[in-house]
Order: C-alpha cells, then sequence, then structure tokens
C-alpha cells in the first residue's frame, strides 16, 4: 500500500512532490490545508503522509499529533524550512518518522519516500 | 558677586571726615585757650596798672601833703602840674568830698564839678547824692577809652582827716571830718596796649601755626595710617571683582589694617584655591560628560546597528521562507525536465545551470537564515581552541587554501566559553573565507589566541590576520551589514560578517578591525569566557 498523502497549502510543493513520487509508482493524495487532510485521512488509509510544518488553518504539528493518535500505522515525514529546524526537532520527538529541508530536489524526497517503504516491500 | 564689588570711589573719606572733626575740636579748643590767656594777661597787666596807679596816687597825696598844710595853693599846683609831665599822665587833679575840683594839673578844669557818675563818686556811694549809703567793695579806679582808642586808667585816692590837719593854723578842716579830698590821676595805658596787642598778636600767631602743624601732622598720620591702606585695599577689591585673584594687598604694618589687608590676602588665596578646585571640577565634569555622551551615542549606534539587524533579519527569514516554496518547485520541475533530455544535450545542461542557480539561492537563504536565528540549538561548554584547530584542519585541506601558510600561535589555555560549536567554527570560516578571498588564494595567515582582562571580565580574543587588499575606510562602517560585500556578484552574499557579528553579539562579545589598504587585515574576536569549572 504506496499511498501518500501530501498536505501543504502551497500548490507548487504538493505538485512538485505529486510529480516526484507519481511516476515512481505511488498513489498520491492532495490537501491542500490540515483540515482537509484530515478529511481524507477519515475516508481511505494512507502508508505516508508529507506534512508542512507552517500552514495557515492548522498547524502541522497539532494534524501529526491527530494522526499518530487517531492513525498510529500512518508514517509521517516533516516538510520543513531552515528556520524551523527546532520545530522539526519537536515533531520526530513528536513521533513524526523524519523530516526533510525545504527547498528539497527529487532525489531527497524519494530518498526520504523510499526509507518509510522499505519495511512494507 | 560682580555687583556687591562693583566699587565706585568713595564721596567723601574717612580721612577728610576725621581730619575735618579733629581739626574743628582743635580750633574751637585753641580759641578757648586763646581767649582765656589773652583775657588772663589782660586782667594781670591792669592789675599791675592799678597797684601802679595806686602807688601814683599815694606818692602824689605825699608829694602836696606839706603844700595843702602850709595851704599854699600855688605849691600845690605847682607839684601836681610837675607830676603830670611823666608820659602817660595826663591829668591829675584833687577835688573836695561835694566833686569840686580845687587843683588839677590841667588849669582850665580847676572850679568845675566832676561827673558825679564816674568812678570818682560811685566808687564808694550807690547814690552821690545820698552820701551816707556806701559800698562794701570799693573799686578806686574804671577804664575807659580815650582819643586814638587807648584805654584811660582813672584811679581814684581818699586823701583822709590826720590829726596835722585838724590842727594846722589854718583851721580849713575840723576833727569830725573823715575824708579832706580825693586825690584823681588819669593814666594813659597806650603802651601797656601796645604791648598786649603785640602779645596778643604772637599768641595768635603762635595757636594758629600749633593748629596748622597739627592738622598736617594729623593729616600725614591719617593719610598713612588709614586712607592709603584703604586705598590700597579698595582697588585690590576693584582687581579681585574683575576677576584678577593673583593679586595680593601690599600693606605690611602691625595694626588693624594690616591684619584686615593679611586676612583679605588669605581670603583671596582661598578664593583662588576654591576657583581653581571649581575649575578642576568642571574639567573633569565636562571630560566625564563627553565620556557619557560618546559612550551613549555608541551604546545608541550599537542598539539601533543591532535592531536594524534584527528587524533586517526577521524580514530576511520571512522573505527567505516564503522564497524556499517557490525554489521547491523551480529544483523539482527543473530535475523532471532534466530527465526527459539526453544527458549531454544542450537543454539537459541548461537545465542544470537553472538546478545549479536555484541551489545557489537555497544556499543564501540558509545564510539568511541563519542570521536571522538569533539563538543557538545547541549550547555548551566550547573549547575555542579546539573548535579553531578543526576549523583550520578542515580548510586547508580545502584547495581554496592550499597556496596559503598558517601561522598558528594559540595561547595555552583552556579557553571555554558557553555557546554552539557548530557557530563558532562559522565564524572562523568565514573568517578564513574574507582573508583567503582578500589575499587571491596566497599569501600568510596568522591566527592566534589570547587571554585578556576587559572591565574587570576574563575575554578570549582570537586574532585573524591577513596579508590581503586590506578594507577601505569608507566601506568600514558598512562591514558588518547585511548583503554588504566588496566580492564579485556570485561569490559571496554579503552575509559572512553580519552572521558572525550576531553571534559574537549574542555571546556578550565584539568584533574589532584594523585595517591598512594593501597591506592586510586583522579581526579580533572578543568572547567572553565562561567561569572555570570545579
Amino acid at each position: 500500500m504506496k499511498k501518500i498523502l501530501i498536505i501543504d497549502d502551497e500548490a507548487i510543493v504538493r505538485t512538485s512532490c505529486d510529480r516526484t513520487l507519481g511516476p515512481e509508482g505511488y498513489t498520491v493524495k492532495m490537501a491542500a490545508s490540515g483540515k482537509d487532510g484530515i478529511e481524507f485521512l477519515e475516508k481511505e488509509p494512507f502508508g505516508l503522509v508529507l506534512l508542512d510544518l507552517k500552514m495557515p488553518d492548522m498547524d502541522g504539528l497539532e494534524v501529526l499529533s491527530k494522526i499518530n493518535s487517531n492513525w498510529p500505522d500512518t508514517k509521517v515525514v516533516m516538510i520543513t524550512g531552515y528556520s524551523t529546524v527546532e520545530t522539526a526537532v519537536q515533531a520526530l520527538r513528536m513521533g513524526a518518522y523524519n523530516f526533510i529541508e525545504k527547498p528539497f530536489t527529487p532525489d531527497t524526497l524519494l530518498a526520504a519516500v523510499t526509507e518509510v517503504f522499505k519495511d512494507q516491500k | 558677586m560682580r555687583n556687591i564689588l562693583n566699587l565706585k570711589n568713595p564721596d567723601s573719606s574717612i580721612a577728610t571726615k576725621l581730619i575735618i572733626a579733629i581739626g574743628l575740636l582743635m580750633i574751637i579748643l585753641s580759641f578757648i585757650f586763646w581767649y582765656a590767656i589773652l583775657k588772663k594777661q589782660e586782667k594781670d597787666i591792669m592789675s599791675i596798672a592799678v597797684r601802679y596807679g595806686g602807688s601814683f596816687v599815694n606818692f602824689t597825696k605825699e608829694s602836696i601833703h606839706h603844700s595843702l598844710l602850709t595851704a599854699s595853693r600855688d605849691e600845690t599846683q605847682r607839684i601836681l602840674e610837675t607830676l603830670s609831665t611823666p608820659e602817660g599822665v595826663r591829668q591829675v587833679k584833687l577835688y573836695d568830698h561835694k566833686g569840686a575840683i580845687l587843683y588839677s594839673s590841667h588849669k582850665e578844669s580847676i572850679g568845675l564839678t566832676i561827673d558825679k557818675n564816674s568812678v570818682s563818686c560811685r566808687g564808694c556811694h550807690t547814690d552821690p547824692e545820698k552820701s551816707g549809703a556806701l559800698l562794701n567793695d570799693q573799686p578806686k579806679w574804671s577804664v575807659s577809652r580815650e582819643k586814638g582808642n587807648h584805654t584811660l586808667l582813672k584811679i581814684v585816692g581818699a586823701i583822709p582827716n590826720e590829726p596835722s590837719c585838724n590842727t594846722a593854723s589854718c583851721h580849713a578842716h575840723t576833727k569830725e571830718q573823715q575824708i579832706l579830698g580825693f586825690i584823681e590821676a588819669d593814666l594813659s595805658l597806650a603802651i601797656l596796649d601796645e604791648a598786649l596787642f603785640k602779645q596778643g598778636l604772637a599768641l595768635t600767631t603762635y595757636v594758629v601755626v600749633f593748629v596748622l602743624a597739627v592738622a598736617l601732622f594729623l593729616g600725614i598720620i591719617i593719610y598713612k595710617v588709614v586712607s592709603k591702606p584703604v586705598r590700597e585695599l579698595v582697588s585690590g577689591m576693584k582687581e579681585v571683582a574683575g576677576g584678577n585673584l593673583d593679586y595680593s594687598v601690599p600693606i605690611k604694618s602691625s595694626d588693624e589694617m594690616g591684619v584686615l589687608a593679611e586676612a583679605f590676602n588669605a581670603m583671596l588665596l582661598d578664593l583662588k584655591s576654591a576657583r581653581e578646585q571649581g575649575e578642576k571640577w568642571t574639567q573633569t565634569l565636562e571630560a566625564e560628560i563627553a565620556k557619557k555622551t560618546e559612550e551613549i551615542q555608541r551604546t545608541h549606534i550599537n542598539l539601533m546597528q543591532t535592531e536594524k539587524l534584527a528587524s533586517l533579519g526577521r524580514m530576511a527569514a520571512g522573505v527567505a521562507h516564503e522564497i524556499n516554496n517557490p525554489l521547491t518547485g523551480v529544483v523539482t520541475f527543473a530535475h523532471l525536465l532534466k530527465k526527459r533530455f539526453p544527458q549531454n544535450s544542450l537543454e539537459a545542461e541548461d537545465l542544470n545551470v537553472i538546478i545549479e542557480q536555484s541551489e545557489r539561492c537555497s544556499k543564501i537563504i540558509k545564510n539568511l537564515l541563519t542570521f536571522a536565528r538569533a539563538t543557538p540549538s545547541e549550547k555548551g561548554r566550547v573549547s575555542i581552541n579546539d573548535v579553531l584547530s578543526r576549523t583550520i584542519f578542515m580548510v586547508q585541506n580545502q584547495e581554496k587554501f592550499h597556496h596559503i601558510k598558517f601561522n598558528i600561535k594559540l595561547e595555552d589555555s583552556h579557553f571555554t566559553i558557553i555557546g554552539d560549536p557548530s557557530q563558532f567554527q562559522q565564524i572562523f570560516l568565514n573568517m578564513f573565507i574574507n582573508a583567503a578571498d582578500a589575499m587571491n588564494g596566497r599569501g600568510n595567515m596568522f591566527i592566534s589566541t589570547r587571554r585578556l582582562t576587559e572591565n574587570a571580565k576574563p575575554y578570549v580574543e582570537i586574532e585573524f590576520t591577513d596579508e590581503g587588499c586590506g578594507i577601505k575606510e569608507e566601506d568600514m562602517p558598512k562591514l558588518f551589514e547585511p548583503f554588504f560585500t566588496t566580492k564579485p556578484v556570485g561569490k559571496g552574499t554579503g552575509l559572512g560578517l553580519s552572521v558572525s557579528h550576531g553571534i559574537v553579539k549574542h555571546l556578550g562579545g565584539y568584533i574589532k578591525v584594523k585595517s591598512v589598504v594593501g597591506k592586510g587585515t586583522s579581526f579580533l574576536v572578543r568572547l567572553p569566557l565562561a567561569e572555570e569549572e570545579k
């Protein structure tokens, strides 16, 4: 089950992830806000959520704690800017699987995603 | 103070007042003295004159005694005329108790009656008509003025009844008669008047000379003792009022004036030292104020700089963060597009440029965010010498530094600082990169560390000196501003020094720069040392 949900308020980041991961055989769904993302998760299960830390309506860490308690099998990789490394560290402590820094290259993203799914192969 | 000492010349001096007062007193006293002496002389002379006059009358009486007894009228008249011949004897006459003149040296007055209101009668009688009433004190003389304003002494002597008179053969007088007649002499005192006048004149001259001499003497003494010292004191005060405190009053006497002058001079000295003290204080105060003002200005500039940097940092962080999102898109899509072209195609190479430039953007943003990040992530005890050695080792292996000779002199001391080692590494790296760029990759670099104390606090100073191109004077103030760079476009971000500055400042240190254009630059990084661990 290589289903990935991308939660990011920036369309270009969502599209970048989709265009990188889609051709590699992943099923990618995209949500523009934390609220939308939770709705997607309620409808169907995902193996991985790529979660932006900074979003306007619901904070990334808030979404993370919701995913952790409701869908413990779903792994979360945080997407972060450099200035929020401390927050990323906090996210890892809160149960995020990994984090990648913006701006990322397709290779970085793929490597991180592959790492998540390697156990499931 | 100026107003009080705004001295004018006195309208009247103490000396004048004293001289006038004493002079007046002297004149009055001298006049009284002069008058008393004059009167006394006059009285004495008069009493002598009266005495001699009395003698003269007695002598006359004795002279005519015989001729009267023998009743020879011619003889009596002749004697009287003879007696009136000496100088000064005006007239000698003889009259009976009734006032009828019997004999006189002036023949024409014989037979006349004397003036009953004169001393001739009034010498004994209160009333000449009533012969009974006699005076107790009987002055037998009187003075009057004769022609030529001379004193005329009229002196009267009684001829008492004697046994020889009433027993004489002529029987002119009875035994009962007490006084038979009177001899009267008019004596001129012109000579005495003249002598008296001469004496009075001399006395007056003496008194006037005495008064003048005393006045002159007093004047001189008062001038010397009072007037001159007072004038000197006043001129001294004027000098002082004019601001000349070096003046001293030249009075050297043992009296009150001397004491006053001494006190005045002492006061001047006190005033002078007080003024000097005041001036010194003012100067110290001014210097202190200037120092403090400069300090405040420096602090203000630093504060402004810090505030500027902080707001710039916040803005930069915000901008950088926002740019990360589109940059992710650019990088991703460039990569995706590149995959569609053969590896060495022109398109692939163009896309590589896009990717490289995007990465450059990413690097700039990372630097910006480092700059904006205020607090270090991992704080701990850091050995400066260790971090420095590691950083030097790291750069020595890089191509950029292959032709640079590192001269390292680290003071053998455990320089421990509380902070993030990666931040120190970043600072040192910035210094090395800047030095290498300034020297175009060739030359000597001197790195040293030393301990020093500033404001009683221990500091470590890390010196980075290069033999590069140096920094222009006009660039100095902008050195730590973000995005300021003299490197060619694309080589420097202009953030290295501002990031370093931010970190060092945050740790309570500062960076000093010394540079000579064409010779080289020294960066002195001063950081406060952590307290020694026990």
